[in-house]
């Protein structure tokens, strides 16, 4: 038997060649997708290894509210002072330990811009330090010197000796490139500025104190010991709240950090290798099935002659074992093509990765089983329909009977109905879960669809084929008969185009809502003429400074924002959750911002009081005059709430005056996002924008915007979104395609004998073409059609469940909605072309006589 | 007629002018399959003309080359050589388009079996050639095909809900509706019991004596072939006899007197399944 599978594959390759692609497709991309997992990972890792050489870590006893802002792994724990590196120094078997001096930076390159976006850091370059070398030119010495990581140096076009500007803590400094130094590992990357260490300390630790302390032992001294010895020397100091790990746990820490951020990225990628992996199960089956019916009497001789029903079921498994580790290997070539490919844009646009060889044996392993195990299982099916036919049944013209729709749609409505109520009720009740109940609805609502989607073909595709019935009388109608007499097959092969249109559809709807609600937004509270802001997130204090001076500005109002462990009533202080808070001077209520209160009024922000939003009040159960406390570096400040108000302006939950803010708030998780400008009297808004335009430019990383600007900055933001998400419908349109074809190319081969009598009777071949197009068309249609209702009743939810976090205009963008039904169209012509043209040339005699 | 008479063909002489009495004509038409050493002859220079308003019957044991014949006639297969003409027009000349366009206005079509197209009902079958042509449905001539083969009240159902010979009625409905020159039949009762055979080979016989339609019909049943005005028997590929006005009597007489060893055209054409085991 297995001689008649192995031969059954040579004599009919050009047919399995549909289902070896498909398998390689789904297979490339869950390979690419964990070979890219390595390469990110093992780069992550070099990272921490090179950087992080220290044999023990002294930092913080106390988990802090906060964020990082240096690009530091782990929790943010209180910081720990800087004299502690010279009093553990002395401590039996340290050989060196220094602090850990980094924070942001904005480095112009050559071109006069800051670059990529990649993150930026400045860091203090100990002499001493052996992680990083010199490699060419000497370490900076000064304020004006700087040294650059090599692939910064080359990133930015600076040669050595070069002058060029920074930004560092809020100021320009016009600086000169002394050296170019190696950490030893790729940066994947990011941009590195080295600064000496009085430099480093005055931007970034003028307080005196930072994260970490590194700290190098004496030969022969394990990690263990080191530790061992730091610790009595740390306990004595209290006041420091210092510990001491050593540094494989500190490395260790990071690394599990790194593998829970990747692991998000790789999980969304590993749900569409999985759409992918699906659709190509369905070719594979729909590939079994037309291999199956073509050779049913092949199959009826070999039972006559003695095989039994196992052997034909056998000899069927042992060729889709053959297409599944065939298509399977290609799949892992292919995975890897990809990830080189992508490796290759990444250093074009400056992000070196590792180069150690992506490809693990666990990746080809999981791989080849993946590619099998659903080869094998998709053709399993067809193969039981062949071994358990009576042989003499096969000989007969076979009319497979439609299995009944009746339990699939049952279901399939139930799950619909279900996930529909999910997000009714999320609608209705949006504070309770809301965005877990839309979650699920969304979820069960696809589940549901896609099994409810054979019951849709067979009573609503009739609907959208109305068009062609009525204008292409007869194919119109024919085509439709075809479509709808496999609903199940029509509907599987739909399915591809069903999912990925959801997402698109939805992510359209998001996008477009987004734009419009902040536009909405900054139309009702935004009252000041300009808005500088900055592309790291932090507009530099230098530009706050430079702006106040101009006479054509009013009124500068910065907002800050800044987390904060907020203890409300009767509640217990926890370190986990801090809440944001935005900071602003007193007069800008009016001038800059206009927020609507609930109740109170933002006249006792002046008087050392809060405001909170509507939405945290109700949640948290504060009212107005209750007293609420902020850590601070002076011990714990209370501060009553003197308003309650509801506003889309901020995303914070709480405003407290710029005063208060910089009480509670330490300097180094204060962001300033925004400065809010109006003119001075008189002034008009171009020649206010030329001023603000001349103070920006020198920073390299301002935008001067006014409400226009912002709206238009923010949509196309999310379009860059948009582009990545098209990507992924350019894979689900691919493989739709080729769904397309091959349920096409089925069902031209199982309806040979009725094309034949069609033709006999005067059908043309142009005609024939055009029947099969229709259906290809229809079919693409309609998995466009269910999948973009889909996607945007999901989206259509969010506007009101996400009311709270800015989302408040539903908008539809239903010039998009209609380009992707084009899309669905001239997808259906493109799958159309091949089938339909190897059923024209059908000779007619061929298809009659056909058995 | 009573009269039964077996008469040698005259037309075996070649290149005799077509008379005009006939609906369709080969002259010298030979097909041949495949090439060189393994090249079968399956009509070697026939010259025949079926009648305008006659239904005439092709008999001839398995391999005789009937059905490649009607093929070759309906412009369905392509000639090696000769001439055939439908209509006064000659269909080695024509092209695809035209062939199609043939068959969609000149020609029916009556096969053994899978007449009909699945997704449509009964009614749309009928007038399926009409639709494709673009043409207006006659719908005094359709009302009276379809009370003739009596499928008035099956009109809506689809032929998976019809009879064997319901819908092989459909069939003939369909072969007619659009006023065919010429109705080819291949072995249109193989499929059918005796009765429904009856009922439908009476149909087409008073479609041709009321309604002065022409009909070639292959078969391989004696009884079938009485329902013919005139039958043609052909033998490795050549025209061997004919007979007008046949019997079963003389018509299994000329089979009989045709080779010496039995037919086996009894097991109807599916016997490609023999050598499986059956």
């Amino acid at each position: 038997m297995r001689r008649v599978a192995l031969r059954g594959i040579r004599a009919h390759l050009v047919r399995f060649i549909l289902s070896i692609l498909a398998v390689s497709l789904g297979v490339a991309f869950v390979a690419g997708t964990f070979s890219l997992r390595t390469m990110m990972t093992s780069t992550f890792f070099g990272i921490v290894d090179s950087s992080m050489a220290g044999d023990a870590y002294v930092r913080g006893t106390e988990p802090v509210a906060g964020y990082t802002t240096t690009g530091t792994t782990g929790e943010t724990r209180n910081t720990v002072p800087t004299s502690l590196a010279t009093q553990i120094a002395g401590v039996h078997g340290v050989a060196k330990a220094f602090a850990e001096i980094s924070g942001p930076i904005v480095l112009v390159g050559k071109d006069g811009t800051a670059g990529t976006r990649s993150p930026s850091f400045g860091m203090a370059l100990h002499p001493n330090d052996t992680t990083v070398t010199v490699v060419a030119g000497r370490a900076p010495s000064g304020p004006t010197e700087i040294g650059l990581e090599s692939a910064t140096l080359r990133a930015s076009k600076l040669t050595l000796g070069d002058q060029t500007k920074v930004v560092v803590a809020g100021v320009i400094r016009t600086v000169r490139v002394t050296g170019e130094i190696s950490k030893g590992a790729p940066m994947a990357g990011a941009t590195i500025v080295f600064l000496d260490v009085p430099s480093a300390t005055a931007a970034y630790a003028a307080d005196g104190m930072v994260a970490t302390i590194a700290v190098y032992a004496n030969p022969g001294v394990t990690e263990a010991d080191l530790v061992e010895n730091l610790t009595p020397e740390l306990v004595r100091d209290k006041a420091a709240r210092a510990e001491a790990l050593t540094g494989d746990a500190m490395r260790a820490e990071a690394r599990t950090d790194i593998e829970s951020q990747l692991g998000f990225v790789l999980a969304f990628m590993l749900v569409f290798a999985g759409i992918s992996l699906f659709v190509g199960a369905f070719i594979i089956s729909n590939t079994f099935s037309m291999l199956v019916r073509q050779r049913t009497r092949e199959f009826a001789l070999l039972r006559a002659v003695g095989a039994s029903p196992t052997q034909v079921f056998a000899s069927i498994l042992i060729q889709a074992t053959v297409v599944g580790l065939l298509g399977s290997a290609i799949g892992i070539g292919g995975g890897l093509g990809l990830v080189s490919l992508l490796r290759v844009g990444f250093a074009q646009v400056g992000m070196d990765l590792s180069g150690s060889t992506p490809l693990d044996a666990q990746t080809v392993v999981i791989s080849l089983l993946l590619g099998t195990v659903v080869a094998v299982g998709a053709a399993a099916f067809p193969a039981r329909r062949a071994a358990l036919t009576a042989p003499i049944e096969a000989m007969r013209e076979a009319t497979a009977p439609e299995r009944s729709l009746l339990a699939r749609s049952i279901v399939g409505g139930i799950l619909t109905a279900t996930g529909a109520a999910g997000l009714v009720v999320a609608v209705l009740a949006p504070d309770d879960h809301g965005s877990a109940m839309v979650g699920v609805g969304a979820g069960l609502l696809m589940l549901g669809t896609l099994l409810l989607a054979p019951f849709l073909v067979r009573y609503t595709l009739g609907v959208l084929a109305a068009v062609f019935v009525a204008t292409v009388r007869p194919l119109g109608r024919l085509a439709r008969g075809n479509v709808v007499r496999n609903p199940r097959r029509t509907a599987n092969t739909a399915s591809a185009l069903m999912i990925g249109m959801a997402l698109v559809g939805a992510a359209s709807v998001l996008a477009a809502s987004a734009t419009a609600s902040t536009r909405a937004i900054v139309d009702d509270g935004w009252s000041s003429d300009f808005s500088i802001q900055s592309a790291t997130g932090n507009v530099p204090i230098g530009a706050l400074a430079d702006t106040r001076t101009l006479a054509s500005v009013n009124a500068v109002d910065v907002v800050t924002y800044g987390p904060a462990v907020t203890t409300g009533p009767g509640e217990t202080a926890s370190a986990e959750n801090p809440l944001m808070v935005v900071g602003l001077p007193v007069g800008a209520f009016g001038r800059s911002v206009t927020i609507d209160t609930v109740t109170g009024a933002l006249d006792t922000l002046a008087h050392g009081q809060i405001a909170v939003q509507k939405a945290i009040a109700a949640d948290r159960g504060w009212h107005l005059g209750d007293e609420v406390t902020f850590p601070s570096r002076t011990g714990t400040i209370g501060a009553r709430i003197g308003a309650i108000v509801d506003t889309r302006l901020f995303r914070s939950p709480i405003i407290v005056s710029d005063v208060l803010f910089a009480t509670i708030i330490e300097p180094a998780q204060t962001t300033v996002e925004d400065l809010l400008i109006t003119a001075a009297p008189g002034v008009t808004a171009a020649e206010l924008r030329a001023d603000l335009t001349e103070v920006a430019s020198p920073y390299v990383v301002l935008s001067v915007l006014d409400t226009e600007d912002f709206a238009g900055q923010l949509a196309s933001q999310v379009n860059q979104i948009l582009v990545i998400l098209y990507a992924l419908l350019g894979l689900s349109i691919i493989i739709a395609i080729l769904g397309i074809v091959n349920t096409l190319a089925l069902s031209v081969i199982e309806r040979t004998r009725e094309i034949g009598l069609m033709r006999a009777v005067g059908l043309g071949r142009l005609q024939l073409a055009g029947i099969i197009t229709i259906e290809s068309v229809l079919t693409a249609v309609f998995g466009t059609v269910i999948g973009v209702v889909l996607g945007v009743a999901v989206a259509a939810v969010m506007p009101t469940v996400f009311d709270g976090v800015g989302l408040t205009t539903l908008a539809i963008p239903w010039a998009q909605l209609a380009e992707m039904l084009v899309l669905a169209v001239v997808v259906g012509i493109l799958a159309a072309l091949w089938p339909a043209s190897r059923a024209a040339r059908l000779p007619v005699l061929d298809a009659v006589a056909s058995d | 007629m009573t009269t039964n008479s077996i008469t040698k063909p005259h037309y075996m002489r070649s290149a005799t002018p077509i008379p005009s009495s006939a609906i369709a004509s080969a002259r010298g038409l030979v097909k041949t399959y495949g090439k060189g050493d393994t090249a079968v002859q399956a009509l070697a220079g026939i010259d025949v003309d079926f009648d305008r308003g006659e239904l005439t019957a092709i008999m001839g044991p398995s391999g005789s080359g009937k059905s490649t014949l009607m093929h070759c006639m309906a412009g369905l297969d392509t000639v090696t050589s000769g001439s055939v003409m439908i209509d006064g027009e000659d269909v080695r000349r024509m092209n695809q388009r035209q062939l199609t366009k043939l068959r969609r206005m000149r020609l029916g079509f009556i096969f053994q079996a899978f007449n009909l197209v699945p997704t449509l009902t009964a009614a749309e079958n009928i007038t399926l050639p009409l639709d494709i042509a673009r043409r207006p449905v006659d719908r005094a001539h359709f009302d009276a095909i379809v009370a003739a083969v009596r499928l008035e009240t099956r009109l809506h159902h689809r032929p998976s809900e019809l009879s064997g010979g319901q819908q092989q009625r459909v069939a003939c409905a369909r072969a007619l509706v659009a006023k065919p020159a010429v109705i080819f039949a291949d072995e249109p009762t193989g499929n059918l019991d005796s009765r429904s055979s009856a009922e439908l080979l009476g149909f087409l016989r008073r479609s041709v004596d009321d309604l002065g339609q022409s009909v070639v019909m292959v078969t391989h049943d004696p009884r079938v072939a009485t329902y013919a005005h005139r039958v043609l028997f052909l033998a490795d590929g050549r025209l061997v006899e004919e007979l007008i006005n046949p019997t079963q009597a003389s018509v299994l007489e000329v089979l009989g007197s045709l080779d010496a060893t039995p037919t086996t055209d009894a097991t109807d054409d599916s016997v490609a399944l023999a050598p499986i085991g059956f």
